[in-house]
Formats: C-alpha cells, structure tokens, sequence
C-alpha cells in the first residue's frame, strides 16, 4: 500500500501498538503519560483500527523538525524490545534471520491485517548472504524511516552482525541492505 | 583466543595474537561502528534541534503568559479602584452620633468581603458586612450585586428583618445559579436602640461595659429561602459594637491554633475605654503578631455611641 491509500479497514496488532509508545517512552520522545494515555486500552493480543497507530505517530512527527532520524531509532527500539521480551528470540537465532523471517512479507502479516491490496507488504525480493546483500520491498502503510530502523534493529538485535547499513535514499519504498 | 575475547582483554593484543580474520573483522565492526556513530549523529542532531524549537516555543509562550499577566493585572488593578470606590463613607448623622473604626482588607486585589453604610426610610442608619464565598473576581461582582439589591430593596423596606430577607428572596436564584452565598450582619441604628438581623458573620455588643455576642444566628444570603429574625438591643451612649467578618479569627499561627472570636471579643472588651481607633489597632497589633498569613479577607469594624 503506497502513501495516500485508505487505511480505515486495516488493523494492527495491540503489541505492534504497545511496542511502538513502548519505544517512543523508552527514548523520551514523547512524554510518558501521554503516550501512555494513548495506549492505556490496548490490549497486546487483540487488533485495533491502524489509526490508533497513527495517532502516536502523528505525536513523534508533529514534534520534531526532522523526524526521520528519530523515526528510525524508534523502530530500532522496538525491535530490541521485540527479540529481548517480545518473544524474537523464539524467531531468529541471528541477524540474518530477521531478513529470512520477511520472506512472503510473513512478519508484517502478522502484525497487520486488512482486505488484499489494502494492507501491502514487507518482503524480502533479494538475499545474497555471501556477499552480505539484501534488498526488501516495502508497500505497507508504516513511515519508511521506522521501517529502516525496524530492520536495523531486527538485525542487529541478535550481536552476531559486525556491520550492518539499510539505505532508502533512492526509492524509499526498497530498502537496500549491507551486512556483514 | 576469538577475537571478541581478545577485544574484552585488559591488556591489548599483539599482533601476533590477530589473525587476517581477525583483521578483517575488525575492519567490518570499524565501519559497522561508524554507520552507528552516523545513525546516532542523526539522532542526537534532530534531538537537539527539537530542543531548541522546543526553547523557542517556550520562550513565546513565556512572553504570551507575561502578555496576558499584565492585562490581568492592569484590569485587577482597575476592579479594585472600582471596589475600593464602592465601600461607604460615613453618612453625616452617623459621624455626629458614633465614633467609628473600620478595618478593611482583601487577601487579593478584589475580595468578597464587604460592608455598606444605609440611610433608611424614615431617616435612620445602619450597617451591613457580608462575606462572599470563594475571594477574588466572582466574589467582587456577587457584592456589587447585593449592593445594588440592598439600596433598591432599603427604598421600600424598614426593617432589618424585612430588609434582608428582602434582599435574600430577590438573589436566592442567582446566587444558587452562580454557587454563592453570603454572610450577613445587619444593623439598624434607632434612639437608644439597635436592631439586628445576622446571618453569620460576627457581633458583639458592649452595654453599659456587658458583652453581648450576635448569637442568634439565621441562615446566609443565598442558602436557604426561609424567614430570618431581628432582635433589638439598648445601645445607649458609649457602649461599642462590633462587627466582623470570619478573616480574623480563623486565621492561624504556626502550630495551626486559630486567632478565635473569644480571643478578639475579651481583646476588645480588655480595651473598651480606649479610643476606637485606637481599640483597633491593638486588634490588629495582636493580630498580626498571632498569624502565621492572612488566609481570607478582613473586616473588623469598631464603633462607639458618643450621644
């Protein structure tokens, strides 16, 4: 789903909602009992409407100037909080891993759900492990910033990466990834 | 020895200890290490720059907050001109027949207590002091509404009883309507005689150096839609009556013990063969040396039959 498309039938998992203010609480991005108001409902199991998700959004994006950098280690965040107590490291063993667990976009589908051609996807289209290159198409509704620091930080998450780049500039919708 | 084992030594490696491995991952965490530094550069500068916007916005609201402070203050200053201007001089057959001390202080620029001087139908005086619940701005324009209600009310009207229940059924709705109330004590000065009504609020009566407390309390101004009472008292030359509000006596001192109506009534009569003004300012000697703060407005008013 590329930006500007209807997002009312979509719905995204209470957690991803959870980890998100989670993040944004931990880095002190947005004040605590605010984001904490916003999510004081969410239960982790149960889906809600992505607007939900949108509103703490929209409090990170309205705040700052250049919210692409801050968007970015949100998602880095999140996903330290998802493979240290969100049950990641059940998933991926290392940084390599994450890539895989995006094959057929399975890790985004779990977290959001809506009509077909509504809800997009996050998949992986390249791997080359050898030479430390991958390459994933993203068409979901999520800032693209956050999603670059969601596959920082899913990679890095494991320790096993010495070095690890995800590039957007071009297209922002591919995400070019170096790791070794 | 792994590398990650020898980059945790304490001592550093030699280089016979690293392997071209070794150094080619070294090489990759060094660029690894860089791209962070890169990610937290970004970080940290749009951090920064939300922090300075963050100063800015604060700084203008800072001075929208001064703004609006100093039109708040100049249109306090101007309502209490205006109160000030409200409260009564003494009408000319009131300053040939008593000596009289007021004391009158609102805790902030505009307060709810408030006392009047009333000529009367048939050309006596009296006095009336109200406390309006709550202090500041709502209680200032609740007394400029009683004021208004009284003087319409005291044009067709002539006793104390008939009078404030007068001015009560009138406001009852609007006070209920607005959430106040008022205390009221009110006097009617005849020959040798006075007639009260009090609904709250304080006075005591010295005849013939014999205290006499306005005990027989009725209802506020605003509470209740029910008959108050008027009681009459000899007031003969040189006995002293007083009147006065709660701002006194239930102010504290530091280990939280009130001034006390006792405390003021026995000062008083302690000092009754003084001059009014000068009964006064022992009260208020005595009472400043007591309170810890002022915590409510203060009305005291100390008056002598002198024919």
């Amino acid at each position: 789903m590329g930006i500007g498309n209807k997002e009312e039938e979509l719905k995204v998992l209470g957690t991803n909602i959870q980890g998100f203010a989670h993040a944004c609480i931990n880095l002190n991005i947005v004040a605590g009992s605010k984001a904490g108001s916003l999510i004081a409902d969410i239960e982790a199991t149960a889906w809600y409407p992505f607007e939900r998700l949108r509103a703490i959004e929209r409090t990170v994006l309205e705040s700052y100037e250049n919210a692409g950098p801050i968007m970015e280690r949100v998602g880095m965040e999140m996903m330290g909080g998802w493979y240290n107590m969100g049950g990641g490291k059940e998933i991926i063993d290392k940084g390599v891993d994450f890539l895989r667990f995006q094959s057929g976009s399975q890790g985004y589908t779990s977290v959001v759900i809506g009509p077909e051609g509504q809800v997009g996807s996050f998949k992986l289209i390249e791997l080359d492990e050898k030479n430390g290159k991958a390459l994933i198409h993203s068409t979901t509704p999520f800032n693209k910033d956050l999603e670059r620091g969601v596959i920082i930080g899913g990679m890095s998450a494991p320790g096993d990466l010495d070095y690890i780049d995800v590039n957007n500039d071009e297209d922002k919708y591919y995400f070019k990834i170096e790791f070794c | 020895m792994k590398l990650e084992e020898l980059l945790e030594s304490e001592t550093l490696p030699s280089r016979t200890d690293l392997t071209e491995e070794d150094l080619a991952r070294l090489v990759r965490k060094y660029r690894g290490l860089l791209k962070e530094r890169e990610r937290d550069r970004a970080f940290w500068a749009a951090t920064n720059e939300n922090l300075k916007i963050a100063y800015e916005k604060l700084d203008e609201k800072e001075r929208e907050l001064a703004k609006a402070y100093g039109i708040i203050q100049e249109d306090l200053s101007v309502a209490s001109q205006i109160q000030a201007a409200l409260l009564p001089k003494p009408l000319a057959k009131m300053e040939a027949e008593l000596d009289l001390a007021v004391f009158h202080k609102q805790l902030s620029e505009v307060g709810g207590d408030y006392y009047d001087f009333f000529k009367t139908k048939s050309g006596s005086y009296a006095i009336g002091i109200f406390d309006i619940s709550g202090h500041g701005v709502s209680a200032a324009l609740v007394m400029t509404f009683l004021k208004a209600q009284f003087m319409l009310i005291m044009e067709r009207l002539e006793s104390a009883k008939e009078i404030v229940e007068g001015v009560n059924s009138i406001s009852y709705g609007f006070l209920r309507e607005v959430k106040k109330y008022a205390t009221v004590n009110f006097v009617i000065f005849g020959q040798d005689k006075l007639r009260y009504t009090c609904g709250g609020g304080f006075g005591m009566l010295l005849h013939a150096k014999e205290p006499h407390f306005f005990a027989k309390k009725d209802h506020f101004l605003g509470l209740r839609e029910k008959p108050f009472h008027e009681h009459e008292l000899d007031f003969k030359k040189d006995d002293i009556l007083v009147l006065y509000t709660d701002g006194m006596v239930e102010a504290q001192n530091d280990r939280g013990e009130d001034y006390s109506v006792s405390r003021l009534n026995q000062l008083i009569i302690n000092n009754s063969e003084k001059q009014v003004e000068d009964i006064l300012r022992v009260c208020l000697e005595d009472y400043r040396n007591f309170r810890s703060k002022d915590t409510d407005d203060i009305t005291l008013i100390i008056l002598r039959k002198k024919v």
